[in-house]
């Protein structure tokens, strides 16, 4: 390698490192504001971690709680803390309830009918692919309102049903379902078919493990999509704490931002943010790939 | 062929669900939207237009169409630019590629609503990383470059930078400011896109065969640039259009830094459509204004749509 291409490597890495720092400036302000007691988050002293100094933290004694229970290092005080003031497991459980129920019921409705689609031949299939391309183009969060006043008509305001029903059906998880059954050999399904086996056992012993990649991905695409959806819980979600989900929960640790301790609230939100980094980071390449399915369309 | 029925059994729940959640609403939506109904009344009136009439005729809501149309504009072009020299870096680069793309594409995944709040600190006034960075830069090099004394028109006396650190440190308080908000909120935007937009991108990159480059040499395309224009470019055409419509179309939704940052102000500069739908129809109860809002809001996500399907029909081709 000659010198000169040397220098352009070495070009490409410091426009990319300026950007890479620019990128990772929340997620440093966040963990360091997360560890660091309200003196050094307010003097914008300390660095990443500050100096960890045993103290006894004033309003946490306001609360109630002995002095000696108030008294400790600032990382395990935030921490600490952000658990005593917030149902954060709660949160934390509501987002795996919701988010799960949405993906098994979205599959439950998507599987049965893209194998239809793929492979049945019956009258009016192409109108009902035409149906299906046509919704592909409809953003849900845009019709949210008239949703909104169908599920307060209804009385689901406040209920897991609202926070569900809306992503019941996933039209992009049929296409792709569909898209992907139409490349399974029709002689697999016959042979099933010769064994006896009903269309129904077809769908689920058959058809779905040959599409456990397929469906990998689009779980993936679905649970980030959902896990980290604000807008939606923020409408049909008004103050019943026991049904808040991760993004709501965030967004009622901020509170008042002048008020209260920055240290436990950002304990709280790095809390509630990290399953998700690092299950993104132990398996980047399948978490690209189905955040990026859309890209398939 | 079997004669079971069991298509109907599989395409039942779908279709139901499809006309229940999918289309009926698009129907509501319009209907509600020329009624004075709000949710909880017992009764309303065909008040024909007039929700759209205020919606085009009222500062506040020409002020939203302003506020949409801004962060659009400024979002789309720059996170896909952005996306598409990060991805043309990384593809020529000899090692380290995977940290870079793991590291871009980290706010794709990150909770926005968190990342909103983050933001908000390091760009606080007072407990901010960033406008510390720069009031401890007053005089030296950080003066000189963020303040754009390189520029032979700038003037280094009258520059922003020098004028901030001359007035006791009044460097910008980027989200409170009307001067400031949309920009900052822009981006955030552009910092969360432009890594989906990068992998996107890279997956297009490696579709392109190596012969094109060398055959755009021999045909006399030495530079890095011309094999850009000639090779490159054409041949990412349909992940660009790809590209640009998804954007846009996420784009148009922003809501989370908006309700979490800037409540849509300082004086509506930062009113989106998302966040008017959500203010006037969920906190005001003004459904049937909400209801006007979202039929023009799916009207301009449908035209984009449609007209990428015509581009796609009619241009993109190799």
């Amino acid at each position: 390698m000659e010198a000169k291409q040397y220098i352009g490597e070495g070009w490409k890495h410091a426009i990319l490192i300026v950007g890479a720092i620019v990128v990772l400036l929340p997620f440093y302000m966040m963990v360091s504001m997360s560890l660091k007691s309200q003196q050094e988050i307010q003097s914008i002293s300390g660095g990443l971690i500050g100096a960890q100094e045993t103290q006894t933290f004033p309003v946490c004694v306001k609360t109630g709680y002995s002095e000696e229970e108030c008294t400790m290092k600032p990382y395990k005080y935030n921490y600490w803390f952000a658990f005593e003031k917030a149902p954060i497991p709660r949160y934390l459980m509501n987002g795996v309830i919701v988010t799960l129920s949405i993906f098994i019921i979205q599959v439950l409705v998507a599987l049965p009918c893209a194998y239809a689609l793929a492979k049945l031949r019956f009258y009016g299939r192409e109108f009902v692919f035409s149906m299906v391309l046509f919704c592909l183009l409809i953003p849900v969060h845009g019709i949210a309102l008239p949703l909104y006043v169908m599920l307060a008509q209804a009385g689901l305001v406040d209920t897991y049903s609202a926070l569900i029903l809306p992503w019941t059906i996933s039209v992009f998880g049929i296409f792709l379902m569909r898209q992907f059954f139409m490349t399974v050999p029709d002689e697999l399904i016959d042979a099933a078919r010769m064994d006896g086996m009903g269309e129904y056992a077809i769908v689920w012993k058959v058809m779905l493990p040959t599409a456990i990649p397929a469906l990998l991905a689009f779980a993936i695409f679905s649970v980030v999509a959902h896990w980290n959806d604000y807008f939606w819980p923020r409408m049909v979600i008004t103050g019943n704490r026991d049904l808040f989900t991760p993004p709501l929960g965030i967004r009622e640790f901020r509170g008042g931002i002048d008020s209260d301790e920055f240290g436990p609230m950002m304990a709280s939100i790095v809390t509630v943010t990290v399953p998700l980094i690092v299950a993104f980071i132990i398996a980047q390449k399948r978490f690209i790939e189905g955040i990026t399915l859309t890209g398939m369309k | 062929m079997h004669n079971s029925k069991a298509h109907l059994w599989f395409i039942a729940p779908a279709i139901i669900l499809m006309i229940i959640i999918l289309i009926f609403p698009l129907f509501l939506a319009g209907g509600i939207s020329f009624t004075d109904y709000n949710l909880g009344n017992k009764t309303f009136e065909w008040i024909g237009l007039e929700n759209y009439d205020k919606m085009f005729n009222r500062k506040t809501y020409v002020k939203m169409i302003w506020a949409t149309a801004t962060y659009v504009i400024v979002v789309v072009p720059i996170s896909v630019i952005l996306g598409l020299c990060a991805a043309m870096l990384l593809n020529s680069l000899r090692f380290g590629a995977d940290i870079y793309k793991t590291i871009f594409f980290l706010p794709v995944m990150a909770t926005l609503l968190a990342m909103a709040i983050a933001w908000e600190f390091t760009l606080h006034p007072t407990l901010g990383i960033v406008n510390s960075f720069l009031a401890n830069g007053c005089g030296g090099a950080r003066e000189f470059i963020f303040g754009f004394h390189w520029l032979p028109w700038v003037d280094s006396e009258q520059s922003w930078y020098a004028v901030a650190c001359a007035n006791n440190m009044d460097f910008p308080y980027w989200l409170k400011q009307k001067n400031t908000a949309i920009w900052t909120v822009c981006f955030i935007g552009i910092w969360q896109a432009f890594g989906f937009n990068m992998v996107l991108y890279l997956a297009g990159l490696t579709g392109i065969p190596r012969e094109l480059y060398q055959a755009a040499e021999m045909d006399g395309a030495k530079s890095t640039w011309e094999q850009f224009k000639l090779v490159t470019w054409p041949m990412l055409g349909p992940t660009t259009l790809f590209v640009v419509t998804i954007t846009t179309i996420r784009t148009f939704q922003v809501f989370d830094t908006i309700e979490i940052l800037t409540k849509g102000g300082p004086s509506k500069t930062t009113y989106v459509m998302m966040y008017a739908i959500f203010e006037k129809a969920i906190q005001q109860n003004l459904t049937s204004i909400g209801a006007a809002i979202t039929v023009v809001f799916i009207g301009f996500i449908l035209i984009l749509t449609f007209f990428q399907r015509y581009i796609i029909e009619k241009r993109v081709h190799y």
